[in-house]
């Protein structure tokens, strides 16, 4: 073959510019331990990478949501406690003056007393607040829940907390149910609310299912606007009934009423009375307990799913990881070889260019 | 015998000139080598003596194979586009590179999470900034895709017009070299050097733009762009033109079209849909099919999030009890709704109009902020089958892909014309070795006319003294 000098030097020019090129993109591997670092490197792992981070961002959400929903659950058992405690200490209390025996007029008043400060008690347990919130409030955590008459201000919301990808937790409990047993039904047991909508849709049909009769009265102008959906034809108190239980499920205790009551018979010395609230008591103590017990299986739900969304992460970090790190052992290797064949190239592009029958000439 | 001596000398003068030459182009882009062929001189005698009369100098000639040039020529066009297509497609890449910052996806998830924190304290004025903010930001990336690809359009256009200025003086080069060719070659003599410079540009015209051509007997070369555009024939050439033109087709507002006028007077043509090739095809190409598309893509998320997110928000309840407003404006159309993307005034203004609660009056009520995070796990978009997320990240993918294969097609067709080129140059390049040994060839022969001049002068004089004796 024909050798032309202007050939020589572009392949030597090409063959330098090539053996750079990889070098330069072998260093540039090695020093950001990525092996990915535009989308065309490997456009399939770039948008794996892409929805890993996604759900690890997730994820990393989920987890700060659900410390949250713990720390206000975990308030919740205390204070589920403190008022189970009161109400075991009022059972106790009843027992003794339920009979001649132990309590008489005097011992009687006594007690009075002390049920009158575990009564202001229980009201404050009922108006809590965690940071700005009242907890037993439902939805309307802006305002006390409980008056001092006992009177339930609150409303049946459940908040829920978004936990996994399609999974929601309540992490409250509503004040009317656990201190005013609405929404128990005979057997004690605690009915939860709705499920968390998860459209626009599923929401509105709820909404539907809840909306009271029409003849409970036209909705007032102002909510009347176009852009709504169904949820405008329903006036705010009529929307307050509609997200409390049905009154055929109201079968649990009302603790202030049941509290009262023993004050009542305590004040007036009514020993049958105060016989009589004996069994309230026990079931209000129940109500109490089985609360309670909900809150604290909620508790421990978080806990696991908290343990599910720390491993998600870790997962996700190692499939990033896998998907976008260089492997730093084969970057090294590589980069020693491209260093030789440099070298080499170098080398014998000098020897190639360098002789030229004018040398021999001289 | 002192003529013929003469005539050699003027031979060996002549070949050392064209070695000189050789020598002095060896690094000239697209010239060819050049011989001198030298023929015998018709012998003069009588009867059966028959004396060679020496060399002429017959033509000088350029050592080329026309169809490895014309072959170059078409795999360079490939090489034009393919190498644009590549440059513009790494640019729209950039525009989705998330390996390095935080890009769209980012701010996506950040935008749900933002709900996701609202709705643990719907009441906190805290969690409603953030919602305000990350949905902010959510805009500012659209918008900034949006304006980054519009860029890219432009930056393609003002290449284009870099590119047709080019062309033009080109054609022009190209039309004066036929005169000149023709005015050369009407002696008889191969016009070497003006044909080596035409081939060459001939070759750049087509690694800009696709063209066809074919040279007539007397050695001019017609060229036409795409199917009409002829741009030279003869010693004249016509101009192309860009012009800023107003949308159609899917191509944007105000991008540059391509315009021919056959005559000076004829109402110009526009030609742009005939240009496929060479680095105008290629810019072309990503400019209004590549980018379009993904320009598309990114109003259809934009379109979907906005449309989706504010038909919940609207159905919700804000801090003071008031029904939702839209979070975004709502887009105008499908069309350009990742540039009109932003937030509500209302809510920017005041965070409490962000609406959580699905009634009025219940601060705690969070269930319209969990249905806005449950959004980004709903299968919105391409009719149930991908989330926002989804639809996002594969449209990085395709970006990858499409960048990937041009790059490789890039680097293949510049294996393939560097191939060809070596395989012109080991025919047509200047080889110093061989030069030297030609210089050396003729420096001898000149020496031995010279002797021979001298031989004859001496045997001359000898002839001359003869008298004398």
């Amino acid at each position: 073959m024909r050798i032309a000098d202007k050939m020589q030097f572009d392949q030597v020019k090409g063959n330098i510019a090539k053996n750079r090129t990889q070098m330069s993109e072998l260093q540039n591997q090695a020093a950001t331990q990525k092996r990915v670092t535009k989308p065309s490197d490997d456009p399939l792992a770039a948008s794996r990478v892409l929805s890993n981070r996604i759900d690890l961002q997730g994820n990393n959400q989920f987890g700060k949501s659900m410390t949250y929903a713990r720390s206000f659950l975990e308030f919740t058992d205390q204070s589920l406690g403190e008022l189970g405690d009161i109400l075991m200490r009022a059972k106790e209390l009843a027992v003794g003056q339920a009979n001649d025996g132990t309590g008489n007029e005097h011992s009687r008043r006594v007690v009075a007393t002390e049920m009158e400060q575990l009564y202001n008690q229980i009201v404050a347990i009922g108006n809590r607040k965690i940071g700005d919130r009242f907890i037993f409030g439902g939805f309307s955590t802006q305002a006390s829940p409980f008056d001092q008459k006992g009177n339930y201000k609150g409303d049946a919301g459940e908040m829920m907390v978004h936990i996994d990808k399609d999974s929601f937790l309540p992490m409250n409990v509503p004040g009317g149910r656990v201190f005013l047993g609405k929404g128990v039904s005979t057997t004690g047991m605690v009915k939860t609310g709705p499920p968390q909508a998860k459209t626009i849709e599923e929401f509105q049909q709820q909404q539907l299912r809840l909306q009271p009769q029409p003849q409970q009265g036209p909705p007032p102008p102002e909510q009347a606007v176009a852009v709504r959906g169904p949820a405008s034809l329903m006036s705010p108190t009529a929307l307050t009934n509609s997200v409390e239980p049905n009154p055929e499920e109201d079968n649990g205790v009302n603790l202030f009423h049941v509290v009262r009551d023993f004050m009542i018979s305590l004040n007036t010395n009514d020993k049958e009375g105060i016989q009589n609230v004996l069994e309230p008591l026990d079931d209000a103590l129940n109500q109490v307990v089985l609360t309670r017990s909900q809150v604290g299986s909620r508790s421990s739900a978080l806990d696991s799913y908290l343990a599910s969304v720390e491993r998600q992460k870790v997962d996700n970090k190692v499939a990033i990881s896998q998907l976008e790190d260089a492997d730093i052992f084969s970057t090294v290797s590589d980069i020693n070889k491209a260093e030789s064949t440099l070298q080499a190239t170098l080398e014998t592009s000098g020897k190639m260019i360098q002789p030229s029958l004018l040398q021999f000439l001289r | 015998m002192m003529d013929v001596g003469r005539r050699s000398l003027a031979n060996s003068q002549t070949a050392l000139q064209t070695t000189a030459h050789n020598v002095a182009n060896k690094s000239t882009e697209g010239y060819s080598r050049q011989r001198v062929d030298l023929v015998t001189n018709e012998p003069i005698g009588e009867g059966k003596i028959r004396i060679g009369m020496g060399a002429r100098a017959g033509l000088v000639t350029r050592t080329n194979n026309e169809y490895l040039e014309k072959q170059i020529e078409r795999e360079g066009n490939q090489l034009g586009f393919f190498n644009s297509r590549a440059d513009m497609l790494g640019r729209v890449e950039q525009v989705y590179n998330e390996q390095t910052n935080e890009g769209l996806n980012h701010s996506i998830g950040k935008f749900f999470n933002s709900f996701r924190e609202l709705s643990n304290n719907p009441e906190s004025l805290a969690t409603r900034t953030q919602v305000k903010e990350s949905a902010a930001h959510l805009a500012r990336d659209f918008q900034h895709v949006n304006g980054q690809l519009r860029e890219i359009q432009n930056d393609a256009d003002f290449r284009i017009a870099t590119k047709i200025e080019e062309i033009n003086q080109l054609t022009n080069e190209i039309a004066n070299l036929n005169q000149k060719v023709q005015s050369v070659e009407v002696t008889g003599s191969p016009a070497n050097d003006e044909r080596d410079r035409r081939d060459l540009l001939v070759k750049q015209l087509s690694e800009k733009v696709n063209i066809r051509y074919g040279e007539s007997k007397d050695g001019q070369l017609t060229i036409t762009a795409g199917n009409t555009a002829v741009l030279v024939s003869g010693y004249s050439h016509r101009d192309l033109v860009a012009q800023s033109t107003p949308g159609s087709d899917g191509k944007g507002e105000g991008n540059y079209e391509i315009f021919y006028k056959s005559t000076d007077h004829s109402t110009p043509v526009n030609v742009t849909k005939q240009l496929r090739g060479g680095e105008i095809g290629g810019l072309l190409q990503v400019r209004d099919e590549v980018i379009n598309q993904f320009s598309q893509s990114m109003d259809e998320v934009a379109f979907a999030i906005a449309q989706d997110v504010n038909m919940a928000h609207s159905q919700g309840f804000d801090r003071y009890g008031r029904t939702g407003v839209l979070l975004f404006n709502a887009p105008e159309s499908l069309n350009g709704a990742a540039s009109q993307f932003s937030v509500n005034q209302a809510v920017l203004e005041d965070v409490g109009a962000i609406a959580a609660a699905g009634e009025p009056g219940k601060p705690g009520d969070n269930r319209i902020a969990n249905i806005l995070s449950s959004l980004q796990y709903k299968r919105a978009m391409g009719d149930g089958s991908s989330t926002y997320d989804d639809y996002y990240n594969s449209m990085v993918g395709r970006i990858g892909i499409e960048s990937q294969r041009a790059n490789s097609a890039q680097q293949s067709q510049g294996e393939i014309v560097g191939q060809l080129k070596n395989i012109r140059e080991s025919i047509s390049g200047v080889s110093l070795d061989e030069e030297t040994t030609k210089m050396i060839e003729f420096q001898k022969s000149f020496d031995a006319s010279a002797r021979l001049v001298r031989t004859a002068d001496e045997m001359m004089d000898t002839i001359l003294a003869l008298k004398r004796l």
